[in-house]
This record gives C-alpha cells, sequence and structure tokens, in this order.
C-alpha cells in the first residue's frame, strides 16, 4: 500500500516518466502473452520471403533468413524481461546481502568491502567480458555476469546506505528492547531501504539492457538463435541500407525501453528520502 | 528625509494555485547612523523584508507586490537590475545569519573581499589586497595579513562572521543591514560581534537594520524597535518608549519569555498556541487566536495601525490595556 | 602534495596486489591444463612441458603466483598464442589508437557536456532545460553501437565526410590529417558519456545554487553571469570531477564496442578478438593493463578533486 502511494506521488505531473511506466507495463505484458499476439513463428525460416519490406503480413519486415521482424520483436520483449529482471535480482540479492552485512558486522565489513573495491577496480563491460570468457553462451550465464557487475556497485550504495541508518535513534531502540541482529536487518533496517532499492534496480534495469545489447553485439551475451533485440541488431547490422528496417525497429525498441526506465528511476529518485538521494548514481 | 524609507511594503509568495501575502503593510524609516531592530519570531517576515530592501529576492516565487523602498533619495524598486547591483555591496551592504556556509569554501578570503572592492571601486589587485588587510584588522582579525590567505573552513564561526562584516563595510556602505548576525555563534562571540558592529557604527556613521528573534539582543543594541507578527508591524518605537511601555500583548509575551537573571521566577511565559499559517484566511486580528485579551471584535476587524502617543505606534483594538 | 600523492600511491598496493591475484586466478578458472591454454591448440606435448616447468605449474599456486608476479613486474606478460609475439608488444602495437581515441573523446566530452549542462541549469524549468535534460537522458540511452552504425551510414556512405572504418597510424601517409579516421568513433564514443555530463554538471549547479554563499556573491552586486561562473560552476565541479572516474571507466568499456563497430586497431578490439580466439594471455594481460590503468586515472581524479576543493585535506 505504501508503495503504490509512492509510486502515485513519484509520476504525479511527470507525463514523460508516466507515459515511460505504460510503455514498460506494454512491454511486460508483451512478454507474457507473446505466443498469442506474434502473427509468426520467430524462428520460422523462409527462404523465399527474404528481407521483406514493411506492410502486410510482416509489419516490420522480414530478415535475411525470411524470418518475420515483427514477431521476433515480440519475443524479443521477453529477453528483455528476462534479462532486466535478472540482473536486477541477482545484483540487489548479492549486492545488498553484503552491503548490508557489511555495514552492520564492522569486522568483515571491512574485508568484504575491501574485496568489493577490488572488483569495482575492472571496469563494468570488461568485468563481464572475463566472466563470459569463463563460461558458456547462455541467457542464464547472461543474467549472472551482468548481475554480478552491477552486485558490486548496489553493495557499495546499499553499505553507505545501512551506515547512515545504523546510526539512527529507532535501532538503537530496537537494540534497546532486545532485537536479534537479523531482525534489525531485515525488520527494521531493510523496510526504510525498499523504496531506495526500487529507483536503484530501475537504474540497474537500464543498465543491464545496454550492457546485453552490447554483449549481443560482441557476439559474447546470448546464444544467437536467441531472439533478442541485440541479437536482431548485431545479426542483421551488414544490412543496414539495403534493408534499414532491421536496424531501426529493434534499435528504437531497446532506445525507448531504456530511456523509459531511467525516466522512472529518475523520478522515483526525486520522491525518495533525501539521505538517500546522492548515493544512487543514475543517468 | 531619512536614508532608508520603506512605505506599505507588500510581499506575496506565488504558489500554483495564488499569491499568499506574507509581508503587508510594513512601514518603517531608518536614518544616517540610527540602528532600527526588527523583532518576530521565525516566519513573521522579518528576513524576507530585509531581503526586499537588499533586493535579493531575485528569482524566488517570493515578490514585491506592492509598496515603495526609497533609500538615499532614489526609489529602488524603479531602478534597473544593473543600477540596482551598483548599489548593492556598495553602498547598501547585508551580512547573514549563517557565518558557517555564506563564504564560498573554495576561494581564499581575501580574494572574496577583494572580489566585493573591485567589483565597486576602481582598484588595482594590489590596491585592494592592502585594503582588504586594513579591513580585517578593523574587525579585529588577528594577524590579518596571515589570515588573508586563509580558506574559510580555516576559521571559526565568529571569525567567518567578522570577515562577512568586513566584507560588508569595504565600500562604505550607508546602510548595513544585518539578517540574525549573532544567532548561529557562541554567546560570548555574539556579544562580540555585537560591539564590533556598534563600534564601527559610531566610527563610520553606518545606518543599521538589525533583524533578531532576540528581545534582548534589539534592547541592547538598537535606537528604534519594529515588532513584527505574521508579516505585519504589531508594534514600533523608540527603544526606550517601548521598553517603558509596552502596548502590544504579544511585544509583551516576547519579554516575558526571555528568562532574566535578577528576577525569581517559578517558570517562564510562553506565548500558547501558534502562528496562523499562511494559508489561513483571516478576518480579523492575526494575534487573536493566542491574546488573552481577545474579545468578538478582534476576531471580526483587523485592527488599524494607531499612534498611541508620538512615535510609538500599534496595532491593536485593545493598545496598552492589562488582563484585568 | 607530493607527499600525498606518495601516500595515495602507497594505498594503491593492495587493491593493486589483489586484482593481480584475479588476473592471475583466471587462467586457473578454465577447466584444462594452464599450461596448454596459454599455448593454444597448436602446442606439442614439448612446449607444454616446458612452460610448465618454467611458470611452475608442477608447484602449489601460491609460487606459481609469485613466479608470474616476478614476470609480469619484468614486464614480461608471456606470448601470444595467435601473434607469436610477446603479450606487452601487441598491446603496445594497439596503445595510439586507443590513446587518440580516449583523447578526442575526452575532448568532445568537455566541449559538449560542460556548455550544455550550465545552458540546463541556468535555464532550469524552462523549455530549453527540458530539451536538453531529456536530450541528454535520451543520448544515455542509445546502444553506441547502434549510434555509430547510423553515424557511419549518414556521415561516410551517403555524404562520404569521413572515412568507415580503420585508422592508420599518425606516423603513416596522411600524418595528422589521419586524424579524421577517428571523429566518428570518438562522437559516438562521447555521446552517452556527454550525455551523463550534461546530468551531472546541471544536477550540482542547482545543487550549489541553493547555497547561501550564492547569495552572499549576489549580495555584492555582480554580474548574474560572474555569479554564475565564478561561483556556482566553479563550486559544482567539485562534484563533476569527483565522478569522472566513473565516466573513465564507462569510456573504456564502451571503447570496447566503439573500436570493434569502427575496426579500429585499438587495445579493445584485441580484447573482443583474443576473447573470440580465445588468446589468454593477451586477454590475461590486456586486463591488467587496463586495471592498472584505470587505476592510476583514479588516482589523477582524486588529486584533480583535492585541488578543486580546498577543504580536502592533503594529509
Amino acid at each position: 500500500m505504501n508503495t503504490l502511494i509512492f509510486l502515485r506521488d513519484a509520476f504525479a505531473g511527470r507525463k514523460l516518466a508516466t507515459a515511460g511506466f505504460l510503455w514498460l507495463c506494454l512491454i511486460v505484458v508483451a512478454a507474457i502473452i507473446a505466443p498469442l499476439v506474434a502473427p509468426f513463428d520467430p524462428l520460422e525460416i523462409d527462404p523465399v520471403g527474404r528481407l521483406t519490406e514493411p506492410g502486410w503480413p510482416n509489419l516490420f519486415g522480414t530478415d535475411h533468413f525470411g524470418r518475420d521482424t515483427f514477431s521476433r520483436a515480440i519475443y524479443g520483449a521477453r529477453m528483455t524481461v528476462i534479462i532486466g529482471v535478472g540482473s536486477v535480482l541477482v545484483a540487489l540479492f548479492c549486492g545488498g546481502l553484503i552491503g548490508m552485512i557489511s555495514a552492520y558486522f564492522t569486522r568483515l565489513g571491512h574485508f568484504l568491502m575491501r574485496a568489493v573495491d577490488v572488483l569495482m577496480a575492472f571496469p563494468a563491460l570488461l568485468m563481464a567480458l572475463v566472466l563470459i570468457t569463463l563460461l558458456e553462451r547462455s541467457v542464464v550465464n547472461t543474467v549472472l555476469v551482468i548481475g554480478i557487475v552491477y552486485a558490486t556497485t548496489t553493495a557499495r550504495i546499499l553499505f553507505g546506505m545501512t551506515l547512515k541508518l545504523k546510526g539512527e535513534t529507532f535501532i538503537d531502540a530496537a537494540v534497546c528492547s532486545g532485537a536479534g541482529n537479523s531482525s534489525i536487518l531485515f525488520r527494521h533496517i531493510l523496510p526504510n531501504l525498499l523504496s531506495p532499492l526500487l529507483v536503484q534496480a530501475s537504474f540497474i534495469f537500464a543498465f543491464a539492457q545496454l550492457q546485453a545489447a552490447a554483449l549481443d553485439f560482441l557476439g559474447l551475451g546470448l546464444p544467437p538463435e536467441v531472439p533478442s533485440w541485440g541479437n536482431m541488431l548485431s545479426e542483421e547490422r551488414i544490412y543496414i541500407t539495403r534493408a534499414p528496417w532491421l536496424l531501426i525497429y529493434p534499435g528504437m525498441l531497446i532506445v525507448v525501453s531504456v530511456f523509459s526506465m531511467n525516466l522512472v528511476g529518475d523520478a522515483l529518485r526525486d520522491s525518495i528520502d533525501p539521505r538517500f538521494k546522492d548515493d544512487i548514481a543514475g543517468v | 528625509m531619512a536614508l532608508l524609507e520603506v512605505e506599505n511594503l507588500e510581499i506575496a509568495v506565488s504558489t500554483q494555485r495564488n499569491l499568499l501575502p506574507v509581508v503587508q503593510g510594513v512601514s518603517f524609516t531608518v536614518d544616517e547612523n540610527e540602528t532600527l531592530g526588527i523583532v518576530g519570531e521565525s516566519g513573521c517576515g522579518k528576513s524576507l523584508t530585509s531581503l526586499a530592501i537588499m533586493g535579493l529576492l531575485g528569482t524566488s516565487p517570493v515578490r514585491i507586490t506592492g509598496g515603495s523602498i526609497h533609500f538615499d533619495g532614489m526609489n529602488l524598486l524603479a531602478l534597473s537590475e544593473r543600477e540596482r547591483r551598483a548599489i548593492m555591496g556598495n553602498r547598501m551592504a547585508m551580512i547573514f545569519q549563517e557565518p558557517m556556509t555564506s563564504l564560498n569554501p573554495v576561494y581564499r578570503i581575501g580574494d572574496q573581499i577583494v572580489e566585493n572592492l573591485r567589483q565597486h571601486q576602481n582598484l588595482s589587485h594590489a590596491a585592494a589586497r592592502d585594503r582588504s588587510v586594513e579591513l580585517l584588522s578593523l574587525v579585529r582579525i588577528p594577524d590579518p595579513s596571515e589570515r588573508i590567505d586563509s580558506f574559510p573552513h580555516q576559521m571559526s564561526g565568529g571569525q567567518r562572521q567578522r570577515v562577512m562584516i568586513a566584507m560588508a563595510l569595504s565600500c562604505d556602505p550607508k546602510l548595513l543591514i544585518a539578517d540574525e548576525p549573532t544567532t548561529a555563534l557562541d554567546v560570548t562571540v555574539q556579544k562580540e560581534v555585537l560591539d564590533l558592529m556598534a563600534d564601527l557604527q559610531s566610527r563610520m556613521g553606518t545606518a543599521i537594520v538589525l533583524i533578531s528573534h532576540d528581545l534582548g539582543v534589539i534592547a541592547e543594541t538598537c535606537d528604534k524597535v519594529a515588532v513584527m507578527y505574521r508579516g505585519k508591524i504589531a508594534e514600533a518605537a523608540s527603544t526606550a518608549d517601548l521598553f517603558a511601555e509596552l502596548l502590544h500583548p504579544y511585544t509583551r509575551g516576547l519579554l516575558n519569555s526571555i528568562p532574566v537573571v535578577d528576577r525569581d521566577v517559578e517558570w517562564l511565559e510562553a506565548i500558547p498556541g501558534r502562528v496562523p499559517t499562511l494559508e489561513e484566511t483571516l478576518t480579523g486580528c492575526a494575534f487573536q487566536p493566542r491574546c488573552e485579551l481577545a474579545t468578538e471584535l478582534c476576531a471580526c476587524e483587523a485592527p488599524q495601525t494607531t499612534q498611541f502617543k508620538p512615535g510609538h505606534s500599534v496595532q491593536c483594538h485593545f493598545a496598552g490595556q492589562d488582563r484585568s | 602534495m607530493l607527499a600525498y600523492t606518495v601516500k595515495r600511491l602507497f594505498t594503491l598496493i593492495p587493491t593493486l596486489l589483489a586484482a593481480s591475484i584475479l588476473v592471475f586466478l583466471f587462467v586457473h578458472l578454465i577447466p584444462g591444463d594452464p599450461a596448454a591454454i596459454l599455448l593454444g591448440d597448436t602446442a606439442t606435448p614439448e612446449e607444454i612441458a616446458q612452460l610448465s616447468a618454467e611458470m611452475g605449474f608442477d608447484r602449489p599456486l601460491w609460487i606459481q603466483y609469485f613466479l608470474w608476479l616476478g614476470n609480469v613486474l619484468q614486464g614480461d606478460l608471456g606470448i601470444s598464442i595467435f601473434f607469436r609475439e610477446p603479450v606487452l608488444a601487441v598491446i603496445g602495437s594497439g596503445a595510439e589508437t586507443s590513446i587518440l581515441l580516449a583523447s578526442m573523446t575526452m575532448f568532445w566530452i568537455i566541449l559538449i557536456g560542460l556548455p550544455i549542462g550550465v545552458l540546463s541549469a541556468t535555464k532550469h524549468g524552462t523549455w530549453v532545460d527540458q530539451i536538453t535534460s531529456s536530450g541528454a537522458m535520451l543520448a544515455a540511452s542509445m546502444p553506441t553501437f547502434w549510434l555509430g552504425l547510423y553515424l557511419i551510414m549518414i556521415f561516410s556512405v551517403t555524404l562520404g565526410w569521413f572515412p568507415s572504418s580503420g585508422f592508420p597510424s599518425l606516423s603513416d601517409d596522411g600524418g595528422i590529417t589521419n586524424l579524421r579516421y577517428l571523429i566518428l568513433p570518438s562522437l559516438t564514443l562521447a555521446a552517452p558519456n556527454a550525455a551523463l555530463i550534461v546530468r551531472l554538471v546541471r544536477a550540482s549547479m542547482l545543487d550549489v545554487a541553493r547555497e547561501d554563499h550564492v547569495r552572499t556573491a549576489r549580495a555584492k552586486g555582480l554580474h548574474p553571469a560572474r555569479v554564475t561562473i565564478k561561483h556556482v560552476f566553479r563550486n559544482a565541479l567539485i562534484a563533476v570531477a569527483a565522478a569522472f572516474g566513473f565516466t573513465f571507466a564507462a569510456l573504456i568499456s564502451e571503447a570496447v564496442v566503439t573500436e570493434t563497430v569502427f575496426s579500429l586497431p585499438g587495445i579493445g578490439r584485441l580484447v573482443v578478438q583474443s576473447i573470440l580466439r580465445r588468446d589468454y594471455p593477451v586477454i590475461q594481460g590486456v586486463i591488467l593493463v587496463i586495471v592498472v590503468l584505470y587505476m592510476i586515472i583514479n588516482l589523477l581524479v582524486d588529486l584533480a578533486y583535492a585541488r578543486l576543493d580546498p577543504r580536502v585535506s592533503l594529509k
């Protein structure tokens, strides 16, 4: 209920951010009901109908295998949601746990945060590339790699925010009333961090899309047969002049979705507790 | 003609829906070499009045909606931006409540004084620097020729307020506006800063408008006093007259809430209730909900300013009357 | 300042050592005999046995680490499987392109990002601000390779203003004019990063504009432009400088993609190609070099930060 009020206040009077939020809802719906709305099988190859221009029945045209671009784009929404939600969960779970525990148990925390610092010495995409080298190309591995990369920044952020909260009187009060460590961490500190976490999640969601697209482009992301917007761009890039629609549609989908996520994150950030505002670096 | 004449000043905050008046019909004058104290609770409009005189309301949603401000014969509200800027920091200067944050942390204090000097006077950098050292010694900063190269964070709050005073006085202003200059300082330092201001005034003949919430500070330093309550002047008189006879129940309340060392009291009287918010429209006197003298008249009709005695004006239906 | 720099250099050592352990372990995390991995598929059993002995692969892991670290400190990062050349030389051959690309990109970021950020902040709340700050967010939401592909299509293929790929060294024919090969790549790389700087300059200028000392500056009767530049922008630079380290990290990451789009012979493309070629010694070497470089840049950013903000104690 509180979250609903928080969302309503965050979007009040922000038309662009509201439009972004609605767009993201549309993506999620498309991802769920993809088999119902996609007119064709996204993997079905048609040697005769290669590189058809957009029109009827191929709304977005066909690619160089004769696959329907519109259907592939709808299935691509699935990958967008899976990559986004997956990496957000991995990043928030690993990073959040490390950050909170480090702030709470200072001695262990000192060691853990030094480890996080070391990992942060690797620029994001480079770290993803190193991890990818050790793993097979698969959806799960892509999610894991991107999630782990952003777990480091999340750990840093949560560390800072938990430290701030730890000094508050209501935590002292909880300690005095005999609350145990896990109760303090999860019942007193965590609820106060939920809305900042939501902001961080929306930025990670946006970054993850760009990273995943970059990995796809480099041929190191999702397996090539998976219909993702990044793979569509990567596979069809040599047709940029002959069949421009093959790059415009998936590209625009990525841009609009990432832009929407950034707008949403920005709107949410403006309405969270001002103490935490500067902790979260978004766009 | 007085140096500063404020007449019927009206200031309002523009919100999304309408204009909320925050200062209404405020008038006073200040002569050369004179100190006017403006006293009142926070939010009564005293700081906004001072910012309006200085010309610092700027682009904020607060704007002057009526009245006039004359300074040295000029109608300030009719001047162009440019002409106004030529006065600011030059013939009229201001010091602020927050000495800790009022100086730019990235520049040396000397450079900040030099900046003010060179803005208004045709001085070489070296000459402006020499003058700055003089000013620092004038405000009793020890080792001025060394301290001039300090950064603000290397100085204490009291020292920073002295630097602010030095900067404000750098172009020999005719009027100095001091908005709660000592509120953020330790009590001992407060006294030093106030003494310094009084001393400089007697030497330079500067007129001072001193804004404070502390009637004690006002009583010690000012020639005359205006008591503000919710955007209006409740009572105004020379300091001697005011303390000889407190006419407005609000002024009395303010005085009773100050602890006095040589009087033995069980408890300090606080003024009951709270100031009505700006959104509340009032038909009667703004102090009526908190006033022990209030009658039906006070609730229905706002009192006009009346001259109780020559030089002692008050806005109250029952000015000077007691509880009994 | 010097003492502070030296002290900061020392604090880097533990992080560097930890990072080097990770880079070292990288080869050992790949399943298989490390000597065979480092030598590639074409290696003979004798070669494998020789390298194994040299690197001490039959000895405990920590001894192997120190042997490897000793080699690294002498500049020996191993031999590339693909090029059959020392890794350091392979990396060195990409350095010119990457350094020039990074410098040109920084040039654009500062030239485009700072003024637009100042404009956006001074016009705060107007349509100018809305367009510039949403435009910046849009630019930061674009996949770099997609932008690069379209820049190639418009400015190389259609208009023919700039070459579309490759980069001959400045010492080749054409000399300094060869920089035209880097104009499109550097603009591609600059776009999202300049956008971040625009948003950052705007946000921190709006924060500073609310501070008390800005009111003092206005009370001096200074011209509004002078207040904006000398008091607001100057103080906002502190926060911007602090974020420049992140910009550089983003730059390194995105350079990998951009160099691939424009087929530039730089270190970024070397990483991708080495991964696709399974040229592990090169991957290991490049990562080590980039991590060291990134730490040095962060140190420089800290020093710049200390210069910009006198409140930062240099002790």
